[in-house]
């Protein structure tokens, strides 16, 4: 059985030594900081905080070595991240406009018989949306996978297995939050999800949505105003049925009882799930063993505690 | 008249007890959706209301309640709106500028203080006061031997929590620099906005002109100073990001025109302005009405408007409407746009002054220099 902890921020205050007493196993332990970006590899805080040797994957800086030599690939990758982004840009465009009908309805008043089937509809419409986009990004995926597999790349494969030999043999694996999308990037880059998988892990922020089956950027409160949330991508798949939330305190509106519903149901039957500074949620495997400090967005939009199954 | 002070006044003139229970219980001056109801106390032949704004009665006459030494004055206000004020007291034929004492809310600038008025619905945000979990950034100093000024220029230079000398940073270059901390809270604002990753970490130059109304006027040393001399000095101090993307100017008031001056006079060095009610005064027909030291302004100004071309990637610009130069930037935006940069215009219920300028802050950066706030989760 694999033990895994999920964790919010880690500011202003870690739990992280908490989780891994929690996890207590023996073996070297590493870390992934690819979110960090250019700050990759800066863990003093981390090490003291810890109180053990951790050793830090570097895959950031790894991958820009691997693309210095290996032009064709690093070619691949920007077309690849293009298309993404361009693909982000047209699901914008049919998403507002989707949203908004849904949010419309959700407000309206008019025979209960009849609006409750258009509410059901127009949230329909949305996850369809997302389902829909969701298989673009993959087959986005899938076009690099194959591509990639038709270079010669001996320097990056040797560098790949090199890195997933690493994670093998690690008593436990951290992953830090940062920059969800050049987390997941690298992490796919390096084929890390089926070793991940048999690893004890500590995730927080970024590092635990990239776990998930779907990663969603959210941000109630962006400061160029209203901005609905969105499917980024599908995750590595590690931690199913969950789309956890890492800054809901000061990112999502509570007040605002119909667009947390809206959020809720948009996304079931996944949970959407908080991750604030403290939380603290422990699978031994699929099973929740504890769950601190976070909630879950429940149908109506309300603030429910997570339970341990 | 204000129910409460209405209540108060009912029967008469309040006896003392009663103005001081009225005075405790109440905040002042007291505002109601729409409205705003000003209390002074005081004996005085006459006391007026003195509003920093433009474009609207600046002196209103306050009436005395009969008996008392109450003074008051109820007017329209729109929610959200802030302009700021003092009493204009008239005593055995002396005049005398006054806080209001009964407003704790006040705001300080390079002239002194004055009361500051919080329409319904006005809040100070939250972002401009210092959170404690932002880390704070350092300020320090940077002395720069200017041939265009004939004179050594201190430079203050913010540096962003976490500052490290291996990464690169973008550049905001900030007219009355020195004012902007002061008065407008820029390094708060810097701290918390870069902590919640709303823009992205970077150094921020605050020059401070000893002699604003020279320099900032459409002056092409203070040009040459900025860009010759001051960007040099910065980039070998400082790891700066390449390119006028990771570059900007920005001021307030006559500070607006020497960035946007600054900018004409250098149209590929910075890609970002920040233009803060801007005394952007020119002239149609015939002179201009503001006095000599705008001479320079408004032929820099009119020479722009008569040939526009475009000088930054992006310029936001703000202004108050309870102010003059409203007119003069409501002038210079489409113009500006027909550039094809992209323009920001915000108005805001409020005047020339620096807490206009300090709430605007956020919108304005954001804008311009957007942080990964979207991407990242730490």
């Amino acid at each position: 059985m694999v033990q895994r902890i999920l964790l919010g921020p880690q500011k202003p205050t870690s739990n992280l030594r908490e989780a891994a007493d929690a996890i207590a196993t023996d073996g070297p332990v590493v870390v992934i900081t690819a979110g960090w970006r250019d700050s990759e590899g800066e863990i003093e805080e981390l090490r003291d905080e810890l109180g053990r040797p951790v050793e830090d994957l570097m895959i950031y800086h790894r991958a820009e070595e691997i693309f210095a030599r290996e032009p064709a690939l690093r070619d691949l990758k920007r077309e690849r991240q293009d298309k993404l982004k361009e693909l982000q840009d047209l699901y914008r465009i049919r998403l507002g406009p989707t949203l908004s009908a849904a949010r419309k309805l959700l407000r309206a008043e008019a025979q209960p018989e009849l609006l409750k089937l258009e509410q059901r509809a127009a949230i329909a419409q949305v996850r369809a949306l997302d389902r829909h986009h969701l298989r673009r990004i993959q087959s986005i995926h899938r076009e690099f996978d194959l591509r990639r597999g038709e270079l010669d790349l001996s320097a990056a494969t040797a560098e790949r297995e090199a890195v997933q030999r690493q994670v093998a043999g690690a008593g436990l694996v951290l992953i830090a939050g940062g920059h969800v999308a050049v987390l997941l990037n690298r992490m796919r880059l390096f084929r890390l999800g089926e070793e991940l998988a048999k690893r004890p892990l500590i995730a927080w922020s970024a590092g635990a949505m990239a776990l998930t089956e779907r990663i969603v950027l959210f941000h109630h409160h962006a400061p160029q105003g209203r901005r609905d949330s969105e499917l980024l991508d599908a995750g590595l798949g590690i931690v199913p049925r969950l789309i956890l939330l890492p800054h809901a305190r000061t990112r999502l509106d509570w007040r605002n009882r119909r667009r947390m519903s809206l959020f809720s149901r948009r996304f079931a039957p996944a949970a959407c799930c908080t991750l604030d500074n403290g939380s603290l949620l422990h699978f031994e495997d699929a099973r929740l063993l504890d769950a601190r400090g976070s909630s879950v967005v429940s149908r109506t939009g309300r603030r429910r505690a997570m339970t341990p199954s | 008249m204000n129910p409460a002070l209405a209540t108060l006044t009912r029967d008469g003139a309040p006896g003392p007890e009663a103005v001081e229970a009225f005075f405790r219980d109440h905040d002042f001056p007291l505002v109601e959706p729409g409205n705003v109801t000003f209390v002074y106390r005081g004996a005085a032949d006459e006391v007026i209301l003195r509003r920093w704004i433009s474009g609207f009665n600046t002196a209103l006459p306050m009436q005395r309640i009969d008996g008392s030494e109450l003074w008051v004055l109820t007017m329209d206000l729109p929610p959200g709106s802030r302009f700021e004020y003092k009493f204009e007291v008239v005593r055995h034929g002396g005049r005398e500028l006054l806080l209001d004492e009964l407003n704790g809310v006040v705001a300080h600038d390079p002239f002194g203080a004055n009361s500051v008025c919080q329409g319904y619905g006005y809040e100070r945000p939250a972002w401009t006061l210092p959170d404690p979990e932002a880390a704070a950034g350092t300020l320090t100093r940077l002395a720069v031997d200017s041939r265009a000024f004939g004179s050594r220029r201190e430079v203050g230079v913010y540096l962003p929590a976490r500052f490290r000398r291996n990464r690169s940073y973008p550049l905001l270059v900030v007219h009355d620099g020195s004012d902007y901390l002061r008065y407008a809270a820029l390094q708060s604002v810097l701290d918390n906005l870069i902590h919640r990753l709303e823009i992205p970490a970077m150094i921020v130059a605050l020059t401070q002109s000893p002699d604003r109304l020279v320099e900032y006027t459409g002056d092409p040393r203070h040009a040459r100073f900025v860009v010759d001399e001051l960007l040099p000095a910065l980039g070998a101090a400082y790891p700066l990001s390449d390119g006028p993307g990771a570059r900007g100017l920005m001021g307030a008031s006559l500070g607006g025109v020497a960035a946007l001056h600054t900018a004409s006079l250098y149209p590929d060095r910075f890609g970002q302005l920040l233009l803060q009610s801007g005394s952007f005064a020119f002239s149609d027909l015939g002179h201009h009405q503001k006095g000599p030291a705008f001479d320079p302004v408004v032929r820099f100004v009119n020479s722009y408007r008569k040939s526009p071309f475009a000088l930054a990637d992006k310029i936001y610009l703000s202004c108050g409407i309870y102010e003059s130069l409203i007119y003069e930037n409501r002038s210079i935006v489409p113009l500006l746009q027909a550039q094809g940069m992209q323009i920001h215009f915000e108005e805001a219920r409020d005047a020339h002054n620096w807490e206009n300028w300090r709430d605007r802050l956020r919108s304005a950066l954001t804008w311009l220099y957007p942080g990964p706030v979207w991407m990242v989760y730490e």
